[in-house]
């Protein structure tokens, strides 16, 4: 029996001091791991595990060879001329970038899940600028925590454990000297955390960017609160979150998926960038930074990959072989049925996707590459099984505050079953290959 | 003399102790049990047994156990305990900085979190045992447990 400290990739938080034991087959105990986690290392024996490829043959999903359905795949790619990548956030930064090469080969449309999580913030963050910090500097630095339409309780556990908990070089009292607001519309977990001197907030649905609004009218203009509150909240509340934002030496706002998703329009963000701005100038011995909430556990490593080698962060769309200016999103392609056939990689857009979007991916092939049974790969025409990175194979991955770390290889994966990086590489060859 | 009342006033010995009385002074203090008296357990003391194991049931707050239970079913191992004990941060250094202790623990650790969810190892260690004063009162497993899966009691 070998302990072995290893980075768990069960959310996007990657924390570096799990303690795994295993006798080189399989892993017995997992240390320091949150339930979230633990499933993660529980997937390579679990129940939903997808050990073998599969074809659609008669209506039918049957169990087949590697190579047949590499060829299947071949067959359909042949056939397609605008085919549509999407997922890649649970995948290693290597395999993305071979997603992005097999796109350039095929001419499609490749994106990644950030697209309707934090894709948008980094996207306006173009046009603004953006300040970002490490969880470390949180660690040693931050006295104030702001979650906006966030739950880290229950989304990512061991987050408020080393944010807010913790005891940094400059923050030695720790839980004492951090101040926690929390602004959700829900009376969630988190709540249950809160000290005497933090501020809890519950605004009504759906009225963030009015009070992102009142707020930077409130920092130029003192007094412009009208008297009877801006989306639930009363004139006191909001001056008390002023008075804590402007009052911080290191602020932290982390936005979370209730204030990403609530709104169509990007003013949101850029109005929340521009409110950061406002306070930032204002203060005086300090500054706010952002950190984004992403789920997947490599999210943030779509974005550089994409960036540093075509100069767009996410939606890629190829035209012979040149990428090309457009506005479509993967939501756009599908609701336009601008598509021939999909790879789907590590995600499970039938599921997370409305009904409607979901009908109209379903109704052309579908080629599934992941690990696990899910509601796409039950319709899908090819199934290809992959290693889980991070357990049977390796790969680099960017944790949430955007700091790039190497996932190590624990165990083996089980026989003829290979990391989503080989299987694209394989697609990629026989593509290039075989006429 | 509250509790002399209610042993058999016979002097018999059979508990180690001179007298009855002695027996009772030991008793309050906590030294000794209402079973260590032997006669007491005969039938025809049976309602003197019961009057004393209600009278000593009130008074014997100071000798309850400390009790601190983690629901399974709540914990979703966040490790939030393990960072805030004091024991903890004490004893185990990566504690401090938030990250899980090292393994195999150290002999005072209090909290780890093991499979998901989250374990108690060496509750005699715990401050509310150990220490003196206001620090007795110790009680932050419970006030920062997100999910109100520790419940610190005493039977």
């Amino acid at each position: 029996m070998v302990s072995k400290r290893v980075i768990c990739a069960g959310c996007s938080l990657l924390c570096d001091d799990i303690i795994v034991r295993s006798d080189g087959l399989f892993i017995d105990e997992v240390i320091g791991a949150c339930l979230k986690g633990k499933e993660r290392f529980d997937q390579c024996m679990a129940k939903n595990r997808i050990i073998s490829p599969k074809i659609r043959e008669e209506g039918e999903l049957k169990n087949c060879s590697l190579e047949e359905a590499l060829e299947r795949v071949d067959q359909i790619l042949k056939r397609s001329s605008r085919p549509l990548l999407y997922g890649f956030s649970n995948s290693s930064c290597e395999a993305q970038l071979k997603g992005i090469e097999l796109a350039k080969r095929i001419n499609g449309f490749i994106d990644s899940n950030s697209i309707i999580c934090q894709g948008r913030i980094l996207n306006a963050s173009k046009k603004f600028g953006i300040t970002l910090t490490t969880i470390s500097e949180i660690i040693n630095k931050a006295d104030l925590l702001l979650f906006w339409g966030a739950n880290p309780a229950e989304s990512i556990p061991r987050l408020l454990n080393k944010v807010l908990f913790s005891r940094g070089k400059f923050r030695m009292t720790g839980r004492e000297i951090r101040t926690l607001i929390i602004i959700d519309p829900v009376k969630t977990a988190s709540f249950n955390t809160m000290g005497v001197r933090d501020v809890a907030l519950q605004i009504d649905p759906n009225k963030d960017i009015e009070l992102i609004r009142a707020l930077k009218e409130e920092c130029c203009l003192d007094g412009s609160i009208p008297p009877e509150g801006v989306a639930g909240l009363d004139k006191d509340d909001m001056k008390r979150l002023l008075l804590n934002l402007s009052g911080a030496e290191n602020g932290v706002v982390f936005v979370g998926q209730g204030l990403l998703k609530t709104q169509k329009d990007t003013n949101l963000i850029k109005e929340l960038l521009e409110l950061i701005e406002i306070i930032n100038e204002k203060q005086q011995k300090g500054r706010i930074s952002l950190v984004l909430m992403g789920g997947h556990y490599n999210m943030a490593g779509f974005e550089h990959v994409a960036l540093s080698n075509t100069g767009k962060n996410h939606s890629l769309q190829y035209v012979n072989g040149e990428l090309i200016d457009s506005e479509d999103t993967i939501v756009s392609k599908i609701n336009n049925e601008d598509f021939d056939c999909s790879i789907i990689i590590g995600t499970d857009p039938i599921s997370h996707l409305p009904s409607s979007l979901a009908r109209k991916l379903a109704s052309k092939p579908i080629i599934v590459i992941d690990n696990r049974k899910s509601a796409t790969s039950t319709i899908a025409n090819v199934v290809l099984p992959s290693a889980i990175t991070g357990i049977e194979c390796t790969g680099l991955v960017y944790r949430l505050d955007h700091v790039p770390l190497e996932l190590k290889k624990i165990i083996n994966p089980p026989s003829n079953v290979i990391s989503d990086k080989d299987l694209l590489e394989k697609i990629l060859y026989n593509f290039e290959t075989q006429f | 003399m509250e509790l002399y009342k209610f042993l058999p006033k016979t002097n018999c010995k059979k508990c180690g102790k001179p007298t009855c009385m002695a027996f009772a002074l030991d008793l309050l203090q906590g030294k000794v049990k209402i079973d260590d008296c032997p006669p007491l357990l005969e039938s025809k003391y049976k309602n003197k047994y019961d009057a004393l194991k209600d009278l000593l049931g009130s008074e014997e707050g100071k000798q309850k156990e400390l009790k601190i239970d983690v629901d399974e079913d709540l914990c979703d191992g966040c490790g939030i305990c393990v960072t805030v004990c004091p024991v903890n941060a004490r004893y185990c250094p990566p504690t401090l900085s938030g990250k899980a202790p090292d393994y195999p623990p150290e002999k005072h650790q209090l909290f780890q979190v093991k499979g998901g969810k989250c374990e108690l190892l060496a509750i005699k260690h715990c401050r509310r045992i150990e220490a003196e004063g206001r620090e007795r009162e110790c009680r932050v497993c419970e006030t920062y447990c997100p999910r109100k899966a520790i419940k610190i009691d005493y039977v």
